[in-house]
């Protein structure tokens, strides 16, 4: 785990600069057809503070727990947006995607020792951002349910 | 990339069968995907094998995007049915991906430097095509609710979209004071002129179930007016006839205008969370 840490200090250090990148990205991509007229000034901060918070948690041992946590507040705030399920989690996808393309354009894995790095990283990313793509759903799942309900009560 | 792959590409399609095996047995009994513990064995494998024969599907497509939709669609369909949750829906495409990899550490398949490079491509391979079915299948799955509710609510809309129902407001207005104007000409007609209480008051159901079709329950003042009109047009001219029969009539009236009215307005909630849903 220890091998991650030097894609962790590049996500807690350049985490404007990725989401810069990503917003590039999202407001293009076919997939994300929602945010082709989001302002960037406003979801910058959003992966911004993404990448901010991920790189909190990505040393932890049980990092199930805390990702639950902000990635309930991350569902809720694009529920409230309105943003389709399938989109918002194909952002994070660009999100993930981003913090390698970073890194490589970085050039921070290049010695054999690094690349055996960037295997670990890479591992470490994949399990985080399944974590994160569970929690995202459910949580989200959970809000389309209580709107129902809440209808339904009406 | 296609050719550092190749390796874990043979290897799935030769194991398909067991990967999916071990895969089966990891789903159900993952404290994250608790409904598949209920599905038949042969079924979940099935989905399995499924998944990782797309693997080469998708290796050999030129749109590796599109060569997907087949398997994430069926997916969708299948998990759909089978009411298992979308979030557990995801997580078993995660541990999909995931037993992919541990069948392939298990065997030794990467070992040596130049494996290891093979490895990380491999690697990229299985996410970007967990990438791509995930994406399809949680969009199918948000298709196939919509399905449903656009089906149950199939009568609601034919409802709404009744002209009857969908008539401007202004014309409802001026509709409704004709019909209660022509009750009031009726009444007087058949009280005061003929002095008789004939059954001419069952045309009046037609301005009270109209007012209720379109006012939901707000719609009663209309049965409650005509209810009074019949009540005092009898009390004015139909002294020498018992009051009962009308009593009764002006009931149902109101209970006749408070019923629908109260079914309208259920209508217009469910209609309400159609649209909010779509």
């Amino acid at each position: 785990m220890l091998a991650s840490l030097k894609l962790l200090d590049l996500m807690a250090n350049s985490s404007a600069s990725m989401a810069k990148q990503w917003a590039k990205d999202v407001v293009k991509n076919p997939k994300t057809p929602y945010y082709h007229n989001s302002d960037q000034d406003k979801i910058i901060p959003q992966a911004a503070e993404f990448y901010q918070k991920l790189s909190r948690v990505y040393t932890d041992k049980d990092p199930f727990t805390a990702i639950q946590g902000f990635m309930g507040k991350f569902a809720e705030a694009r529920f409230k947006e309105k943003v389709p399920l399938h989109e918002a989690l194909y952002s994070i996808i660009l999100m993930r995607r981003h913090i390698w393309l970073y890194a490589e354009f970085q050039a921070i894995f290049i010695s054999i020792i690094e690349q055996h790095q960037a295997l670990d990283s890479q591992l470490r990313t994949i399990l985080m951002f399944d974590y994160i793509t569970y929690a995202f759903t459910e949580k989200y799942w959970e809000l389309m349910n209580q709107e129902m309900g809440k209808k339904n009560k009406k | 990339m296609q050719a550092y792959a190749t390796k874990l590409i043979d290897l799935i399609e030769l194991k398909a069968e067991n990967i999916a095996k071990q895969w089966a047995t990891d789903v159900m009994k993952h404290n994250r995907t608790p409904s598949y513990s209920s599905l038949p064995l042969d079924r979940v494998i099935e989905r399995g094998v499924a998944f990782y024969r797309l693997f080469r599907q998708m290796s050999l497509a030129n749109v590796p995007y599109e060569a997907a939709k087949n398997f994430s669609w069926k997916y969708a369909k299948d998990c759909y049915r089978d009411k298992i949750p979308l979030q557990e829906a995801v997580y078993a495409l995660i541990l999909l991906r995931r037993n992919l990899w541990l069948y392939a550490e298990f065997q030794g398949v990467f070992v040596s430097a130049l494996e290891l490079h093979q490895a990380v491509e491999s690697l990229n391979r299985t996410i970007l095509m967990y990438d791509y079915v995930s994406y399809q299948v949680i969009e199918k799955y948000q298709e196939l609710i919509h399905a449903e509710v656009d089906k149950k609510l199939g009568p609601v809309k034919m409802t709404m979209n009744n002209p009857i129902i969908a008539i401007k407001s202004i014309y409802k207005s001026g509709l409704m004071g004709i019909l209660l104007l022509g009750a009031c000409i009726l009444t007087y007609y058949y009280h005061a002129t003929l002095g008789t209480g004939v059954i001419f008051t069952h045309l009046f159901y037609i301005p009270i179930i109209l007012a209720s079709v379109w006012w939901g329950k707000k719609g009663i003042f209309t049965a409650i007016f005509l209810a009074g009109l019949i009540l005092i047009s009898h009390v004015l001219f139909l002294k020498a006839v018992p009051f009962l029969d009308d009593i009764i009539r002006a009931l149902m009236f109101i209970v006749i205008g408070g019923v629908v009215g109260w079914l309208m307005d259920g209508i217009r909630k469910i209609e309400d969370m159609y649209k909010a849903n779509i």
